[in-house]
């Protein structure tokens, strides 16, 4: 799924500026699942604004809804009075999302409440990992279901580097926790389904094009196209 | 008027009541002359009155009524008074006949059988009472009377009264014979009219199968100990007086005042041991420490300048926790002084008390106190050892009931089991827990009449309110004066009244009493109510009373809501009147606002599985196997160890001398021959899921065999364990060892036990410090166990014991007074003062003698170490898999330390023996049975009513996120494969609210406690501020 992480309020707050209306719109879908945005979620940052308003005297209207998915045309119909009513749109969405409601409603003013980070998931209850790059040629048949794009810090393609040290990334998270070493990871796991040759296979250089650096992508399904 | 002419009469034969009757003589007249003439007539029935009454019989001219009833032949017609065959008596008779009359007719216009109301005299003593026997013969003071030469010429009093001290002299003869005069002041003052004269003790006849006898105690009276001045001294008061005095419902409201003079005292001291421990009381009493702990601590909170002075001998805090309640009585400034003051004496001018005491190195000081409290022990019941004389069972040399070490409810009569402190003084769980194990063995022996006697209860059918608009009663509770001594009750109920949808408000001295809740029932009908709002205490003890008047009334109980004005407000605002009231309307403005929107609910039966698993197979789990395989349910026993058994195994004999392997033997053959009894050895608990009644396990043997096993019920009996603590060279040195070893060594015949020429004993080696700052309960009994053991068996051999408090509580304290007869040194240690045990060369352990005041090295060949117990190996992963929490101390922890001491906070699960706290062999007994027994008690049950306060999905907005599949204690919401949203049970939702609180698209709901019922709660009370 998209996972995101909500912006700090003060961030939320400049953003929203001296706006009258505010409309808090979440999104019920990956947002909703990652626990940031949903409509209880939404509901939670109306309530902090209409808080943060009253204690500093500004009168200002903070209303909130949430639609199946803010990415879709037809489910931000189901929201447009509410977002005709507001003078500035706070979109608790992935950044699709927010970007839809921007589109769809071009004359409002729509802002993020949340920042969009990665395709990942729970890796237990409310802990979410990257997973997945999007980069639009997969190799996980050859690294025995490991993504060596985002799961290797530095996206190498053949192997580890120097800097994998029992089973663990010379590099840290920002939190200065362990990651696990990609490539270590299919190392293990392709010993143990005896496919270590693959190992050994030298991968040309990846064709990053098909991904993020090859400009904007666009995708047609010919056949479900209405004639 | 000349004259008078009378007929002489004599006497006639007796008739058949033995009265002999004037006949006229014939012939025999005779005169006397007069002027005026006095008739003094007598009185007679008109008999022609109760001639034309049918049935109604006669008895000579007199009307024949029964004695005690007053009811004549005829049914309806009563007769008293002049009319009664007694025939004219005094007014005060006819007064009694007229109220005794009325009885009868109340009685008969009810329907209800005729009884006599005076049948059965009030109680009185008797002059064979032993009291009265007490009392020296004295006669009565003589009336002066008026010489009787003056008499003849004046009209003054004859008697003339008594002098002030004849008077005195003739109260004083006064047996106080009477326990009641009947002046009724306290009838009349009673608010919720509670008193009934009337009432007189029936003898009933019952069948029973069993006899449980649960007497109590006497406090001992501190009279007896007269260098203490009880009851000649004013400000010296006995503990429960004290308690009486603290308490807000007290005669002094809860206020901390002298008896002398209504001063606060500013020095309190508490004597320890008034009628425990001493020559005539070789048992401790168990309780009064951490009583009177606690009371000094409330000391410190009615008087915040006051430091109290407790003068003990030693601190047994024994129970679970106890040791840190002590250690918060000590931060908050209480001085524990170890000392027995000899006497009190009262200061006579200003009635302050002197105590003289000796300190630990001999030196006398005197304190001068405000009050005295004299912490008094425990007695056997004087009325629990009548009824056991009737019963004839026996009672030990104290007089406490006799019952065996291992069968520890159980009388020496077959079917009459003793609990609570009759049998031994003890504490409140522990008394808890022996009326659950008494109903376990009950439900044993009687498991064939199980439910014969039970009734349902029969309500009316639930009125359909769903289109009514809201019309609420609300009912503002007194609790005596708990409430309304601190809150204008009046005030809140009239702000009640004036709310949107209340129809009617009221205020009641205890709303909880049988005459409001017919108030409540009335209410209901009289006003149509469809909500029902109590302002009162706690919903957690109350709710369900006040949910089935309801009921009773037609109404779904869920319409019901409490606000709680007790223990959230005047018992914390109480120095802050006017704000409780304000707060108190606050409570039940929301309350009212949330009652408004109250919706019906409805429970379902679900069906259970009757029966058990037990994992540990120790002498706790065992028990309490055994006592649920005899009441007929399956029980599954999970033994991690190749044998049954656990650490009394390892035990050679107890300190009252028994030897536990003869009752295991017996113990395991029962369970073996119980074809309802499956046992597990070499086997752990895999896996656990479900809900009470519901629960499925996988036991797992060493082999990785799992075997599925369903269950409505869980015990948990996993024991305890030494902690080999790093201290006093063990594990270091060979000559030192635990008591465990020592056990294993005497068992074994080690000469190195045999042949020991010196052996010490160090108590609490890591417990009450550091790490393990508890008690392990049981260490202080097996070393004075061990003492004595090893000094009988040489008594030439010195035998020393170094420890902190001897705790050895209730009856144990006479093996304490044996050790130290028969020679065993006993040395007190603190914390920071050890004993050091040489780390090379001989063995010799050095310590201060504090009388000596200077350090004693002595040389020991074998030193014996009381290490801390701790939770059973396991412990943590079990109390994961389970849910249910450890304390920090390594124990389960129980749902409520006083009053469920063997539930778990999750329903069904129970704990019991030293997976709990630590425990000897008969405690362990007891709880186990106990925890039997309230696992019984849910498995007697045919269904388990679920739902009603259960969440539901609106699948409509679900996400599916999973969310709450993964948040829920209880692992009840499921995905539903076929619509692919989430799907909650109500069956096994248990109502708490976690998914509804985490579900991050608001599709979750939990019936009673929706958005619009919390949000209406908090909308009201802000209402006034905005």
């Amino acid at each position: 799924m998209i996972t995101a992480e909500r912006k700090p309020f003060d961030k939320i707050l400049g953003l929203v500026g001296e706006s009258k209306k505010v409309l808090v719109a979440g999104c019920d879908t990956c947002v909703a699942v990652c626990l940031t945005g949903g409509e209880k979620e939404a509901e939670i940052l109306a309530s902090e604004l209409r808080i943060e308003a009253g204690m500093n005297g500004r009168e200002t209207e903070v209303e909130h809804t949430s639609a199946i998915r803010q990415c879709e045309w037809e489910y931000l119909d189901l929201i447009s009075d509410k977002v005709d009513q507001a003078d500035v749109v706070v979109s608790l969405a992935c950044g699709i999302g927010i970007q839809s409601m921007a589109e769809k409603f071009a004359t409002k003013l729509v802002v993020p409440g949340v920042d969009t980070n990665m395709l990942g998931m729970p890796l237990e209850h409310a802990v979410w990992l990257e997973r997945c790059g999007a980069c639009g040629e997969c190799v996980l048949g050859e690294t025995a279901g490991v993504c060596p794009v985002v799961r290797c810090s530095k996206s190498l393609m053949n192997g580890p580097c120097g800097g994998s040290h029992e089973g663990k990334c010379e590099v840290k998270t920002p939190e200065g926790e362990e990651i696990d070493c990609a490539w270590h990871l299919i190392w293990e796991r392709l010993k143990a389904q005896g496919r270590e040759d693959l190992m050994f296979v030298d991968r040309p250089p990846k064709n990053w094009s098909k991904g993020s650096s090859g400009g904007p992508r666009k995708m047609v399904r010919v056949e479900a196209r209405p004639v | 008027m000349t004259a008078i002419r009378l007929q002489r009469c004599k006497l006639g034969e007796p008739d058949e009541r033995g009265r002999r009757r004037p006949e006229p003589i014939p012939g025999a007249f005779f005169e006397i002359p007069c002027e005026t003439v006095i008739f003094a007539v007598g009185q007679a029935i008109v008999g022609d009155f109760a001639q034309g009454l049918a049935g109604v019989g006669l008895e000579g001219d007199q009307v024949k009524t029964d004695d005690s009833t007053l009811a004549t032949g005829r049914p309806g017609v009563f007769a008293g008074g002049d009319a009664s065959p007694k025939g004219p008596l005094t007014a005060i008779e006819a007064i009694a006949a007229g109220r005794k009359g009325a009885a009868s007719v109340h009685n008969y216009l009810r329907g209800e059988q005729l009884v006599s109301l005076w049948s059965n005299p009030l109680p009185e003593a008797r002059p064979d009472d032993a009291e009265v026997k007490k009392v020296t013969r004295q006669e009565r003071s003589p009336m002066p009377e008026h010489p009787g030469a003056e008499r003849r010429r004046n009209w003054v009093e004859v008697r003339e009264g008594y002098t002030e001290e004849q008077a005195i002299a003739e109260a004083k003869r006064c047996l106080q014979c009477a326990v009641c005069s009947e002046c009724m002041e306290c009838a009349r003052i009673c608010p919720p009219k509670a008193l009934i004269h009337e009432e007189r003790d029936s003898e009933l006849d019952l069948e029973v199968g069993a006899v449980v006898l649960a007497t109590g105690y006497d406090a001992y009276d501190p009279g007896s100990k007269g260098e203490y001045g009880y009851r000649r001294y004013p400000n010296v008061l006995s503990a429960l007086e004290y308690e009486r005095m603290l308490s807000a419902s007290g005669p002094t409201i809860g206020e901390v005042k002298r008896p002398s003079d209504g001063a606060h005292p500013h020095n309190v001291a508490f004597i320890q041991c008034v009628g425990s421990r001493d020559q005539k009381h070789d048992y401790c009493s168990s309780v009064c420490c951490i009583y009177a702990n606690k009371q000094a601590m409330l000391t410190t909170d009615h008087v915040p300048d006051c430091s109290p002075d407790v003068f003990l001998m030693d601190m047994r805090a024994q129970g679970k926790g106890f040791d840190l309640f002590y250690q918060r009585a000590v931060d908050r400034g209480v001085n524990f002084i170890r000392s027995r003051p000899s006497a009190i004496k009262e200061d006579p001018l200003t009635k302050d008390l002197l105590i003289n005491w000796e300190d630990e190195q001999g030196v006398l000081h005197q304190n001068r106190y405000d009050m005295v409290v004299l912490s008094v022990g425990l007695e056997p019941a004087r009325k629990g050892q009548e009824a056991a004389g009737r019963l004839g069972i026996a009672l030990n040399r104290h007089g406490f009931c006799d019952l065996k070490e291992f069968d520890p409810l159980q009388s020496s009569r077959e079917g009459v089991f003793v609990i609570g402190p009759f049998s031994e003084p003890k504490d409140i769980p522990d008394s808890v827990a022996q009326g659950s194990a008494a109903a376990a063995r009950v439900m044993a022996q009687l498991a064939d009449s199980r439910g014969t006697l039970t009734a349902e209860p029969v309500y009316p059918p639930e009125r359909d309110v769903s289109d009514e608009e809201p019309r609420v009663g609300v009912f503002v509770c007194h609790c005596g004066s708990n409430i309304a001594s601190v809150v204008d009750v009046k005030d809140v109920a009239e702000h009640a009244a004036k709310l949107p949808g209340v129809q009617c408000s009221t205020d009641t001295t205890y709303v909880c009493a049988n005459d409001s809740l017919q108030l409540i029932r009335e209410k209901i009908a009289e006003h149509d109510l469809n909500r029902v709002v109590v302002a009162s205490c706690t919903p957690r003890t109350h709710e369900p009373i006040f949910q089935s008047t309801l009921r009773e009334a037609g109404l779904n109980p869920f319409l019901f809501e409490m606000a709680n004005i007790r223990d959230q407000d005047s018992w914390v605002h109480k120095k802050e009147p006017d704000k409780a009231t304000a707060k108190a309307r606050d409570l039940v403005r929301m309350s009212v606002a949330r009652a408004r929107l109250l919706a019906p609910l409805s429970k379902i039966d679900v069906p259970l599985t009757h029966s058990a698993l037990v994992i540990g197979g120790g002498i706790a789990g065992m028990t309490a196997a055994g006592s649920l395989g005899d009441m007929g349910y399956e029980v599954h026993l999970v033994e991690r160890a190749s044998q049954l058994g656990g650490r009394v195994l390892q035990v050679g004999r107890t300190i009252r001398g028994n030897d536990p392997a003869r009752i295991l033997a017996t113990l395991e053959q029962r369970l073996i021959d119980n074809p309802n009894i499956h046992i597990y050895l070499d086997s752990h608990l895999a896996d656990f899921h479900g809900f009470v009644g519901n629960f499925s396990s996988v036991i797992e043997d060493k082999d990785g065999r799992r075997t599925p096993v369903d269950h409505g019920v869980i015990i948990v009996a996993i024991g305890a364990r030494e902690e080999r603590v790093d201290l006093y060279q063990l594990d270091r040195r060979p000559g030192v060892v635990t008591e465990m070893d020592l056990e294993r060594m005497l068992k074994e015949h080690d000469p190195r036990v045999t042949e020991a020429g010196s052996v010490g004993f160090v108590l609490c080696a890591g417990s009450l410090e550091g790490d393990h700052p508890y008690c392990s309960r049981v260490c202080c009994q097996h070393g004075v166990k061990n003492a004595i053991e090893l000094k009988e068996r040489n008594p030439s051999r010195p035998v020393y014991v170094w420890f902190k408090e001897m705790r050895t509580f209730g009856l144990l304290e006479e093996y304490y007074t044996r050790a130290r007869d028969l020679g065993v040194v006993f040395i007190r240690y603190a914390n920071g003062n050890r004993p050091q045990v040489s780390s090379e060369g001989p063995l010799t352990i050095s310590y201060h003698e504090t009388a000596l005041n200077r350090d004693v090295s002595l040389p020991l060949d074998l030193l014996v170490l009381a290490v801390p117990s701790v939770g059973a190996e396991g412990s943590v992963d079990l109390s994961k898999l389970l849910k249910v929490p450890l304390q920090r101390d390594s124990f389960f922890q129980e749902a409520h330390v006083k009053l469920r001491p063997v539930d778990c906070a999750s329903e069904g699960i129970f704990i019991c023996g030293a997976a709990h706290y630590p425990k000897s062999i008969d405690e362990t007994i007891s709880q186990a049975y106990a925890a039997a027994g309230r696992a019984a008690a849910l498995l007697a049950k045919q269904v388990i009513k679920a739902g009603g306060v259960v969440a539901e999905v609106d699948q409509d907005r679900c996400a599916a996120c999973l969310t709450c599949v993964r948040v829920c204690p209880y692992s009840v919401p499921v995905i539903d494969s076929e619509v692919k949203k989430a799907r909650i049970e109500p069956a096994t939702c248990q109502g708490c609210g976690v998914c509804v609180s985490e579900c991050p698209v608001k599709a979750i709901t939990l019936h009673h406690y929706t958005d619009a019922q919390i949000l209406a709660k908090e909308e009201a009370l802000f209402m006034e501020v905005s």
